[in-house]
């Protein structure tokens, strides 16, 4: 009873604080380039916008995944925040990102199509190395829960430095950021226009928008397990964390999928088994 | 209570949201530059919630520079009509207000309106980034106007 | 009780093949088939309410059941070395005359009448499989009756092969449920040669040129198995003196055992399609699609997986187990990555029926309790889905000609209801809350431990998804505005593509139940996928589907949008008006990473693997 509340709690709150700090990614980027940028809320002016203008859809299914990819998102988060299996999270999770691929999938544009397939390789690249980490979570708290990892004594970071750099790197493909924002952009400056969201217009849009919310506060929730031993050095975590996704997105160009693909196989597979292989050894 | 508070919510937020496209319908470039300069650093229009969006489909205003000629006046209808409503067009520069100095050229239409119906004109050769931002104001609040009128003939 | 049931189950079977060969009116023929599908689903069900069980019958109809055992070996021998000479293959000659050799060797020397046992034993693994195969069995059948008459048509043969076909269609059944309801090492192997000799003849049903040379070497890799399994008999025979599959799965692994474990198996793998002998499978898909539908989903590669499944506990915690678990994963990795690079349908189901078998050999191979059950669990749910998505393909296949994906982009239009139900099956092969994903949950939960073998399930999992959910996302690629007109099927097609979906998506709301009836009582077997959990997830995770459904249908009545092309005007819709005013085709298609993804090139590479990997496992048992 209790976690269901959690859920509900955290399903409600999540996109509260995934929209501020869409804001403040928001600001901190202009003030890299030396802009003054928005202010703090505006992605509640631009979801509020879009919902608020006019249906259109190219194919009806279209509407079907926007739904379906806030749910699953909202529904992950909500799981975390009940402290259960990190697998069944990163799972749902998944449900949420096979439907946004579906959703451009569903328009024969080839903007959308290109972004579909790059997309799914981001998918490629990344579901693994997540993977990765939550065994070697697993292998650290001998269960697979969340709630497992707030009884440990020591923050995991010290026994897991390797995976923790693994999730980041995974992290950064999963909210597309630069290098990786290979499907889908979210400044307008790419050469498949706004890849895998280019089809969906008006509210479809806004459930998109606050499904990336849910994501960027799952990502941090991630994050945060690093340090589940004290709240000040989770929120240092979480916040050194996003300052540094934010600064590799701002001085790295965009990659081809083929370098992300190799790149990420390769050198995520051998930092997540150098450092499985210390926990394996214990 | 609820309900209305959502309500003004999204009216405001329309107004503090502006997603542009631009489209280059035969400028001779010149306009283009300005338009791209107003989002660098000593203009950032960001500040406005204003972004470049770069797609008809994500937009509010549709950023209009250039003559229109024969040949690709097809392809401006086509991206006016992809924008969901609430909408509003700019034409910016002499050409895009009139056709400018190639009103009389045998392939130009002569300006957006001849297309589609336009809220701003934006003069000027190059349009100033300073005019475009004005003309960005103005058509803010063509759309609030548009809105009330909506509402107005909803409630008939 | 159970003697009766056996009877129907193994017996009846083998009477219908009779009648449909014997009897070649085309209303009784179906009549049989849907009759022995309802009696077998029937006697299923029964099953379930007296297992576990064992049974010793000593004859049939009044002959003694292991003389006919016995003779009918030699029969089967016989018939494998008459296609080896009809095709000349020296190889299969060869081995129809070594087993031949070792079978009347070890009947007259070697077997000594022993104490008496049960000859058929039943348990929670045999039942779910008899279910599986009687329940998918009959409904891939019924399905292939409209659609035979159909494929017939279309080939324009002057006498019908149907009779033939449905013979061993349901002779196959009969088949597997013997093999998996035996306890005796002798019966096992007659059943298991069975199903080789009852492939063979499917697969070459239609007796092209390619049907006959796939068949042929389906034939060898399986006859390759079949002696594998005799020796790996006769050498565990030699060292325990008996036949009794019970007693020496339950004295628990000896080291004495090893080397015949492994070659048991070795035989599995081969019937499993496991990677290096996965291009039988993948050449089965000239046959008839409902044959492939059989053969992928509720027999014969089930054979091979419940093989190593049921010798499991012999070789728990060996050396032997890890290779077996790393074998498995190796092919789950493999196959998913060679799915990645095809475009033909029918090859990505093949490849990802070899590699989601892979994943059921690992869990085999990961040899706790908690695996076996996923292990378990994944032949039910795959068994369901994989069955749904081939005779989908085979549907789709005869009405647009084609079973490239490339040409199903936008079937929705075409084929709305089969276009629906393929991309549902899809959804449940890969997405919680349904079956094949919470089984792939328990697979990857209990791998934790075992460093390469969690890494390559990481990685095959991923790539999986992709290759799925591309599919998925193109049948629904659609901009038509124009209405779309009802599809029109028979009944018998329609009804078992309904019946596969509808039990896939029950039994994944049934989850709790279904996984603590598999897992039985014991400790350590806590079932992630609790019901408080399974509860959450389909409360969320279903009002959200409604949801999205009244999305769908709002977004019906919405403003429709064409396409976005950079505005280029559109005449005709799927073009674009381009240069000189022409109507240009807009042509998507899918990236196969062809660059990267070879499949003459990465076959190679992956057979060389997976050779080692069974060396790995065989030496592992020196
Ligand atoms: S108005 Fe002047 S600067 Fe602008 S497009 Fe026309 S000619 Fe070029």
């Amino acid at each position: 009873m209790k976690s269901l509340f959690l859920a509900l709690i955290g399903m409600a709150v999540a996109p509260v604080v995934g929209g501020l700090v869409s804001g403040l990614d928001r600001i901190l980027t202009a003030r890299c380039q030396s802009r003054k940028g928005p202010p703090l809320i505006q992605p509640f002016y631009d979801a509020a916008k879009l919902w608020g203008k006019e249906v259109t859809a190219t194919n009806p299914w279209q509407a079907f995944c926007a739904v379906m990819y806030l749910v699953a998102a909202a529904a992950s988060v909500g799981l975390l925040c009940a402290g259960s299996d990190l697998l069944l999270i990163f799972f749902v999770q998944a449900v949420g990102a096979v439907f946004l691929v579906m959703g451009a999938y569903a328009v024969p544009s080839p903007y959308s199509q290109i972004g579909a397939q790059r997309e799914l390789l981001q998918m490629v690249a990344y579901e693994p190395l997540i993977i990765l980490t939550i065994v070697g979570i697993r292998l650290m708290t001998g269960s697979f829960r969340v709630d497992a990892v707030f009884a440990l004594d020591q923050p995991l970071l010290f026994k897991l430095p390797l995976l923790f750099l693994v999730l980041g790197y995974a992290l950064t493909i999963k909210l597309r950021k630069s290098p990786f924002d290979i499907s889908a952009c979210h400044h307008a400056h790419q050469e498949i226009v706004r890849g895998v969201y280019t089809e969906f217009s008006g509210p479809y849009l806004a459930l998109i928008e606050i499904a990336h919310w849910y994501e960027v506060i799952l990502v941090l929730g991630l994050v945060s397990l690093f340090w589940a031993t004290s709240i000040a050095g989770m929120i240092l975590l979480v916040a050194a964390t996003y300052a540094a996704e934010i600064l590799v997105d701002n001085v790295s160009s965009r990659m081809t999928w083929r370098w992300m693909l190799g790149s990420v196989w390769l050198s995520g597979l051998v930092l997540s088994g150098i450092n499985l292989v210390w926990l394996y050894a214990r | 209570m609820p309900v209305s508070v959502i309500k003004d919510f999204i009216e405001k937020s329309r107004l503090k949201s502006p997603w542009l496209v631009h489209f280059d319908c035969g400028s001779c470039n010149g306009c283009d530059i300005e338009v791209l300069a107003c989002l660098t650093p000593l203009y950032d229009v960001e500040r406005f919630g204003i972004l470049n969006i770069g797609n008809p489909k994500h937009a509010d205003m549709l950023l209009v520079t250039g003559t229109v000629n024969h040949r690709n006046k097809k392809v401006l209808k086509n991206l006016y009509d992809q924008m969901p409503h609430p909408k509003v067009v700019l034409a910016l520069g002499a050409c895009g207000t009139s056709g400018g100095v190639f009103r009389e050229a045998y392939n130009v239409v002569g300006g957006v309106d001849k297309v589609i119906p336009v809220d701003v004109y934006v003069p000027g050769c190059a349009v100033k980034p300073e005019a475009i931002i004005d003309g960005v104001v103005t058509a803010l609040g063509r759309l609030a106007e548009k809105r009330a009128e909506a509402s107005a003939s909803a409630k008939e | 009780m159970p003697d009766t049931l056996l009877f129907l189950l193994i017996v009846v079977p083998f009477l219908a093949a009779l009648g449909c060969l014997l009897l070649r009116q085309e209303q009784l023929r179906s009549l049989i088939i849907i009759g022995t599908g309802g009696l077998l689903t029937l006697c299923a069900l029964m099953l379930m309410a007296s297992t576990p069980f064992s049974a010793a019958p000593k004859s049939i109809l009044g002959i003694s059941v292991s003389m006919l055992i016995q003779a009918a070996d030699f029969f089967l021998l016989g018939v494998i070395g008459y296609y080896g000479y009809k095709h000349r293959n020296l190889l299969i000659q060869g081995l129809a005359v070594l087993q031949f050799v070792l079978l009347a060797c070890f009947e007259t020397f070697m077997v000594a009448p022993g104490k008496e046992y049960a000859t058929f034993y039943g348990d929670t693994l045999s039942l779910v499989m008899v279910l599986v195969i009687c329940i998918v069995g009959s409904l891939i059948c019924i399905h292939a009756i409209p659609y035979m008459k159909e494929h017939e048509h279309h080939l324009q043969l002057e006498g019908s092969k149907q009779p033939r076909f449905f013979a061993i269609m349901v002779l196959f059944l009969g088949a597997m449920n013997g093999l998996v309801l035996t306890n005796d090492l002798s019966f096992f192997y007659f059943f298991f040669e069975l199903t080789t000799i009852c492939s063979f003849l499917l697969i070459g049903h239609d007796q092209t040129e390619i049907a006959e040379t796939n068949a042929v070497r389906a034939l060898w890799m399986n006859a390759l198995g079949g002696a594998a399994l005799l020796v790996g008999i006769m050498w565990i025979y030699s060292k325990t003196g008996t036949m009794d599959m019970q007693a020496i799965i339950s004295a628990g692994p000896k080291a004495a055992l090893l080397l015949p474990l492994a070659l048991l198996c070795f035989a599995g793998f081969t019937k499993a399609a496991q990677a290096p002998f996965q291009s039988w499978l993948l050449g089965a898909m000239v046959a008839p699609t409902p044959t492939s539908a059989l053969l992928h989903s509720s027999t014969m590669v089930k054979a091979g997986v419940y093989l190593v499944i049921r010798f499991a506990p012999a070789f728990a915690g060996t050396f032997l187990s890890l290779g077996v678990a790393l074998a498995g994963a190796f092919t789950f990795l493999a196959m998913a990555v060679l799915a990645m690079g095809q475009s033909n349908g029918k090859k990505i189901l093949a490849y990802s029926t070899v590699s989601n078998l892979g994943l059921i050999m690992a869990c085999a191979g990961i040899n706790t309790k908690a695996a076996i059950t996923a292990a378990i669990l994944l032949i039910i749910f795959h068994a369901l889905t994989k069955a749904l998505l081939f005779l989908c393909v085979g549907t789709i296949e005869q009405r647009i000609g084609s079973r490239d994906i490339e040409d199903m982009r936008g079937l929705l239009t075409a084929m709305p209801w089969t276009a629906v139900i393929l991309v549902a099956g899809i959804l449940t092969m890969i997405l919680p809350p349904f079956g094949m994903l919470l089984g792939k949950w328990v697979a990857i939960e209990s791998s934790s431990q075992q460093l390469f073998v969690i890494v390559m399930l990481a990685l095959g999992s991923a790539v999986t998804v992709a290759y799925w959910a591309r599919w998925a996302g193109q049948i629904m690629s659609v901009s038509s505005l124009g209405a779309r007109e009802p599809e029109l099927q028979p009944m018998l097609t329609r009804g078992p593509l309904a019946a596969l979906l509808g039990g896939a998506v029950l039994l994944s709301a049934l989850w709790p139940w279904v996984y603590n009836r598999v897992a039985g009582p014991g400790p350590g077997l806590a079932n992630p996928a609790s019901a408080a959990v399974m509860g959450f997830m389909i409360v969320v995770i279903g009002s959200g589907f409604l949801w999205a459904v009244n999305a769908m249908r709002q977004a019906r009545t919405a403003r429709m949008t064409r396409p976005y092309l950079c505005g280029a005007p559109e005449n005709v819709e799927g073009t674009y008006v381009g240069p000189i005013n022409q109507d240009m085709p807009v042509i998507l298609g899918n990236a196969y990473f062809t660059s990267l993804v070879t499949e003459d090139r990465l076959t190679c590479w992956v057979n060389m693997g997976a050779g080692l990997m069974l060396v790995l496992m065989i030496g592992g048992a020196l």
